[in-house]
């Protein structure tokens, strides 16, 4: 999902990067009023992990792999779409600049869809969903395969203003594969859900909140 | 990707001409080649300066005393999503051009286009070479100094700090993954393996990250007890030494510069 360099031609480009700074931003005023003031080292760290955590290789079917993005899961943890913003952001500058997945001048647009996309999309759906349902399993589930589809789509909508892929072919494309890597993001996310509420409820948001 | 960080660094501890140059001066050539190139209009004459580029990258990247095959490799590992989108080119138009003239015709009414092939190749050419001044900038760049550099340049302070924690933490995660992989191994897991069960595979990887999930949040809580312990407030920042760029470091900021904004600025005047 990552757009490389060269697919958004430049004036667009600027654009995203404009939005994805002002989420940027908010994300960072996030950390600082919401995380008890200074614990953004925490979170920092936390995206070293996520960073370790998108290197498991996790079999999807036909001899295909692929990895959790997570910013479901860290949005549904820590309790704000921003998180997945922040986290994100740390993770694709290091992706972008040290490694070239991704790409500098594409990086705001790869923030919107991961980070921003991704992280509201996952945590709303959830936060939807657990009232609606009262189901961990399908909310979580259901939030993360979202969170994993939807900025596909996205991706495809921006490939097509960029020119540099068609519409259709390009929802169907990014779509059918999302939708695959999706489930595998989805049955992730629970399976680590899980174990967190088993081993530190403490520290996953909702939790808190139930507990008082 | 997290195996390949050790690799990257340990090029990036290499001395040589392009390494020694201060992290500034590589940040801002790097990423004013890598726009220059992104710039230009998706048309033919993105071949030539194309090769021109790939030519002043190549002076560099000789400068650098790496191996080709280091670059080759780093190549090699970005180029599937890019590759995946160049490739379906050639069967759909698009709307840089006016006029197709179709190649080959498939069944199920698909056609190879010329001039599909032809923009292909100017996405081809403009990716590789956007991307070889990345694997550029990151083999001859330490982590730090790309962090320094960055926060002389301007990045927030926030953003320093934060991503040098980050930084700082990613090789600790690297030795933590790379623990639990031989941990697995030596178990005779294998996530490929078709002869466990999917769900079985799925829960137990699923575990592994869970647990890598809570040895990073844990870590960050234990850094950042220790950090206040240290002093650490909302006002502290990440401590980044002035330093002054040298003469013949402005130098070669100015000649790469003068390359790099030249170039672009003269195809668009055939353009």
């Amino acid at each position: 999902m990552h757009i490389p360099d060269a697919f958004i031609p430049l004036n667009q480009a600027i654009i995203y990067w404009i939005i994805a700074l002002i989420f940027v931003a908010l994300a960072i005023r996030w950390a600082r009023k919401e995380l008890s003031d200074e614990k953004i080292p925490l979170v920092a760290v936390l995206a070293a992990g996520i960073f370790a955590i998108q290197a498991f290789n996790i079999p999807v079917s036909l001899g295909t792999s692929g990895h959790l993005v997570g910013g479901a899961l860290a949005a549904i943890v820590l309790g704000s779409p921003f998180a997945a913003v922040f986290i994100l952001t740390m993770v694709l500058i290091v992706q972008g600049v040290f490694f070239g997945d991704g790409g500098i001048t594409t990086m705001g647009v790869n923030i919107i869809n991961m980070g921003v996309i991704g992280g509201f999309v996952g945590f709303y759906s959830f936060k939807g969903l657990m009232a609606a349902t009262k189901n961990l399993p399908v909310s979580g589930f259901t939030a993360a395969w979202f969170a994993c589809f939807i900025p596909s789509l996205a991706c495809a909508f921006e490939m097509y203003f960029a020119g540099t892929f068609p519409l259709v072919p390009g929802l169907i494309t990014m779509g059918v594969y999302h939708a695959a890597i999706g489930i595998i993001e989805g049955v992730i996310t629970v399976v680590v859900l899980y174990l967190l509420i088993s081993v530190r409820p403490d520290i996953v948001a909702y939790k808190r909140r139930v507990n008082g | 990707m997290i195996e390949e960080l050790f690799l990257i660094e340990k090029d990036a501890y290499k001395k040589s001409p392009f390494h020694d140059l201060d992290a500034r001066i590589k940040i801002v050539l790097c990423f004013s080649a890598l726009i220059a190139v992104v710039s230009l209009p998706y048309s033919p004459l993105v071949f030539r300066a194309g090769l021109i580029f790939i030519i002043f990258f190549g002076i560099l990247w000789a400068s650098s005393r790496l191996s080709p095959v280091v670059y080759l490799k780093r190549l090699l590992l970005v180029l599937p999503f890019g590759g995946f989108i160049i490739f379906f080119q050639i069967f759909f138009q698009n709307r840089y051009y006016t006029v197709f003239h179709p190649l080959l015709s498939l069944p199920f009414g698909i056609s190879i286009y010329q001039e599909s092939i032809e923009f292909a190749l100017i996405l081809l050419v403009k990716f590789i070479v956007s991307v070889s001044f990345i694997i550029l900038l990151s083999s001859t760049t330490k982590m730090q100094d790309f962090l320094e550099g960055a926060g002389r340049l301007g990045m927030p302070a926030e953003f320093t700090l934060s991503l040098g924690m980050m930084i700082r933490y990613l090789f600790v995660f690297g030795y933590v993954l790379r623990k639990m992989q031989q941990a697995m191994e030596s178990r005779c897991f294998d996530p490929f393996n078709k002869e466990l069960p999917y769900k079985y595979r799925l829960k137990k990887i699923g575990y592994a990250i869970g647990t890598l999930f809570i040895r990073s949040y844990e870590q960050g809580e234990r850094t950042y007890i220790s950090m206040l312990c240290r002093g650490y407030g909302r006002k502290s920042h990440l401590f980044i030494r002035k330093k002054a760029i040298l003469r013949y470091e402005w130098g070669v900021l100015i000649a790469g510069m003068t390359f790099i904004i030249l170039i672009p600025l003269f195809f668009l005047q055939m353009y």
